[in-house]
């Protein structure tokens, strides 16, 4: 079974990638200055100091630090978040089921629309359908996100007042049971048709404004592709059978136009995950993002260290997701080796 | 070859073929007054050099030009439908004086004049093409039995439904499946346990013995096996015997083939060629055979014609054009075929390279490169003259113009 062999072996690596980006993400935090003010107040004495440093085996050399750390994680302990006031083990779950519910969102909108969109304006090169999705791709890809964002709460929330903010109302919030974390499915986990719509509906201006510049980007790529792939022979071919635009453009051309377009794809979710930083703080999501920010300005290295180190994996797992997609479409791809 | 096929029915006819492209300079008359009939049975080979309008000829038989760019611009494409002989099944018997053809479901239909659904109901059924590059021409991402199985799923849903032993008026699902129209939740609907999913796969099961059928008939090895194969699995030989089997699917009329061998290497070709007649002959297929390699289209073809920028300029049966070329353009092509007699390092050329198409003046297309020009070419469109019932050339030096200068081969003037 090569497929199996092929994910075997790239799983395999991961373990040792993840131990170098777990020496690179330790090495650069610290380069950051020592981790122990985010636990210090002003009242204490430099004794009261040196006691929660040796608490934190912060006085120890660097590279005993690092062996400390990583020990914790192999046992669960990512260290204490001053941010949260809490272990970063304990808030990590709830903050990362607010992102991903986010980005899910986005990142689904942004694939199945990207993707529908350049097949339209692929199909109809330079025709009206094109250029007007030409102007939604360029400004997609153009506006920046804490602008649009803005912009957009200026409109719905301040002008007309139909947007909410935040994540959900606390009452309806209140009122279902949280298994997943993610509200829409909890909502549908529930039987809530008030607690599902009003998740819907705080999810809808965050994910339009995450969303927009990954659509953007898949509808351009997809675009160029299904044009290249138009004008090939094979295209001709699959027409001198008799068969209908239809099937044409979507067995044949939009096929191979995924091909290029699922690389870009994988590119975009960095894209996405970067981007629920600024749509985070804009909307009040109680996201990984804006606890990331508010980790940043205060120093909270336990919580920086413990993102960075999950993203990493993430985009590794992601990019393998990715590989696998390819060799499935594009059988000249060979996996492995 | 069949010589008694002179006074055949023509399978198509083409009049007065105009088909132009726009582009930055002005208008491009790529193909300007072509007219020549194609008839039952026989092979006609079309030969000129590149940028001639050889390849925009075939596909407009197709309508396979992509519009705009191409505009249409006048003319008509008759194809004459035939069918294979009820009475006889293609042996020949006298009901079809012994063609083992008769007249198709529609006399006639004007091929750059019908709906093009219509024009999707002849693609790949009863007009097929073949295409230069195999390579190019099969879909990379689809295995070849998948490809070949379109042709059928497109035009042989009822044969198919048949085969599989579902009664004639099966609708729903299993229909669609059958006709390749499926609709949003097909898949799941036949996915699932129960008595559509036996169909589908009885279907399925008919489907594979039809594209195995097919590729059995260009005797390739283990059919079977090679229709899960990607076009990139197969060697360049093997991918165009996958596209000869995907265009004689359906057993067409007319198979229009541009340039099948010219991406393969000559011990290929030669197997390939073969296997084209072949497949012909038995199944009675007219074939418009596009080429520039002269010597190729003399071996294969009934009769030949010489297109140069544009138009027909000689046309007539393989034997007397080339026993008897009498166009200039015709004489140089034949004189620039290397022969066993030539010296080592000559070989001959015509002049100059095809002109640029833009608003052609009303003048001879080869003059400026031909030997034997005068005043009367560069004033003078010449026009395709009969010169024995079975052989036409345009040139003033069979047809001279009622004024001015007779252009002789003795007088060369350049």
């Amino acid at each position: 079974m090569q497929l199996r062999d092929y994910i075997l072996r790239r799983l395999m690596v991961l373990p040792v990638l993840i131990i170098g980006v777990s020496i690179v993400v330790f090495t650069l935090t610290r380069i950051g200055g020592s981790p122990v003010g985010i636990y210090l107040s002003h009242e204490m004495t430099p004794d009261e100091v040196a006691e929660i440093e040796a608490r934190f085996n912060l006085d120890k050399p660097v590279w005993v630090q690092y062996l400390y750390w990583v020990r914790g994680i192999a046992m669960g302990d990512f260290g204490w978040s001053g941010v949260a006031a809490a272990p970063v083990a304990d808030v990590f779950p709830l903050k990362l089921a607010a992102t991903m519910e986010l980005a899910f969102a986005s990142g689904l909108v942004a694939l199945f629309l990207g993707i529908a969109l350049g097949t339209y304006a692929g199909a109809r090169r330079n025709r009206l359908p094109d250029h007007v999705t030409r102007i939604v791709a360029v400004s997609g890809a153009s506006l920046p996100q804490f602008w649009f964002g803005i912009l957009l709460l200026i409109i719905f929330w301040a002008h007309i007042g139909i947007a909410p903010i935040g994540r959900s109302d606390a009452a309806i919030f209140a009122s279902i049971a949280h298994p997943t974390g993610l509200y829409t499915i909890d909502a549908i986990l529930a039987g809530s048709p008030t607690a599902l719509w009003d998740a819907i509906w705080h999810l809808v201006l965050p994910s339009v404004t995450l969303g927009y510049g990954a659509t953007a980007i898949v509808a351009r790529m997809m675009r160029s592709a299904l044009v290249e792939e138009l004008q090939q022979d094979y295209v001709d071919a699959a027409r001198a059978k008799g068969l209908a635009e239809r099937i044409v453009l979507k067995r044949h051309a939009r096929r191979n136009a995924l091909v290029p377009t699922v690389t870009v794809i994988g590119l975009t979710f960095g894209f996405l995950l970067q981007g629920t930083i600024t749509v985070e703080i804009i909307y009040r999501w109680p996201g990984l993002g804006r606890w990331m920010a508010d980790s940043v300005l205060r120093g909270d290295q336990a919580t920086l260290m413990t993102y960075v180190l999950f993203t990493s994996v993430l985009f590794l797992v992601v990019n393998l997701i990715v590989d696998l997609v390819y060799a499935n479409l594009d059988r000249r791809v060979t996996l492995g080796k | 070859m069949l010589d008694e096929r002179h006074c055949a029915a023509p399978v198509a006819s083409v009049r007065d073929l105009k088909v132009h492209f726009q582009s930055k300079r002005g208008i491009v008359h790529a193909v300007d007054g072509v007219s020549f009939d194609i008839r039952d049975g026989e092979t006609l080979g079309l030969v000129g050099e590149t940028g001639c309008g050889k390849s925009v000829t075939g596909r407009s038989f197709l309508r396979l030009l992509p519009v705009p760019p191409c505009i249409l611009a006048g003319g008509s494409v008759t194809f004459h439908t035939h069918v294979v002989c009820k009475a006889c099944a293609g042996v020949g018997c006298e009901a079809c004086d012994g063609t083992g053809r008769q007249a198709g479901w529609d006399r006639s239909v004007d091929l750059l004049g019908i709906s093009s659904e219509d024009m999707r109901r002849i693609r790949g059924d009863r007009i097929a093409m073949i295409f230069q590059d195999p390579g190019k021409a099969l879909n990379p991402t689809l295995p070849i039995g998948a490809q070949i199985a379109e042709v059928f799923l497109q035009h042989r849903t009822e044969e198919l439904i048949a085969l599989a032993g579902l009664p004639p008026d099966t609708v729903g699902a299993i229909r669609r499946f059958a006709s390749q129209s499926p609709r949003f939740g097909d898949g799941w609907l036949l996915s699932l346990p129960g008595p559509r999913r036996a169909q589908r796969q009885r279907v399925e099961e008919s489907l594979a013995k039809m594209v195995a059928d097919a590729l059995a008939e260009t005797q390739v090895p283990n059919p079977g096996k090679l229709m899960a194969r990607y076009p990139h699995e197969l060697s360049g030989g093997m991918r165009q015997r996958v596209m000869i089997a995907q265009a004689l699917a359906c057993n067409p009329d007319l198979l229009i083939a541009d340039e099948p061998t010219t991406a393969l290497d000559v011990t290929v070709e030669a197997r390939i060629l073969e296997l084209i007649r072949n497949l012909q002959q038995r199944r009675k297929t007219s074939v418009l055979y596009i080429s520039h390699d002269l010597s190729l289209v003399r071996r294969i073809s009934d009769r030949v014609a010489v297109m140069y920028a544009g138009r027909i300029v000689e046309i007539g049966t393989t034997a007397e054009v080339f026993a008897n070329p009498r166009h200039p353009y015709t004489r140089g092509l034949m004189a620039a075929v290397p022969g066993a007699d030539t010296p080592r390092g000559k070989l001959a050329a015509i002049r100059g390279t095809v002109p640029e198409l833009v608003d052609p003046p009303a003048a001879c297309r080869f003059a400026g490169r031909c030997p034997h020009e005068t005043g009367t070419c560069r004033s003078n469109d010449p026009v395709l003259e009969a010169i024995t019932p079975s052989h036409s050339v345009a040139c003033f030096i069979d047809h001279p113009a009622q004024s001015g200068e007779r252009p002789t081969y003795e007088r060369v003037t350049k």
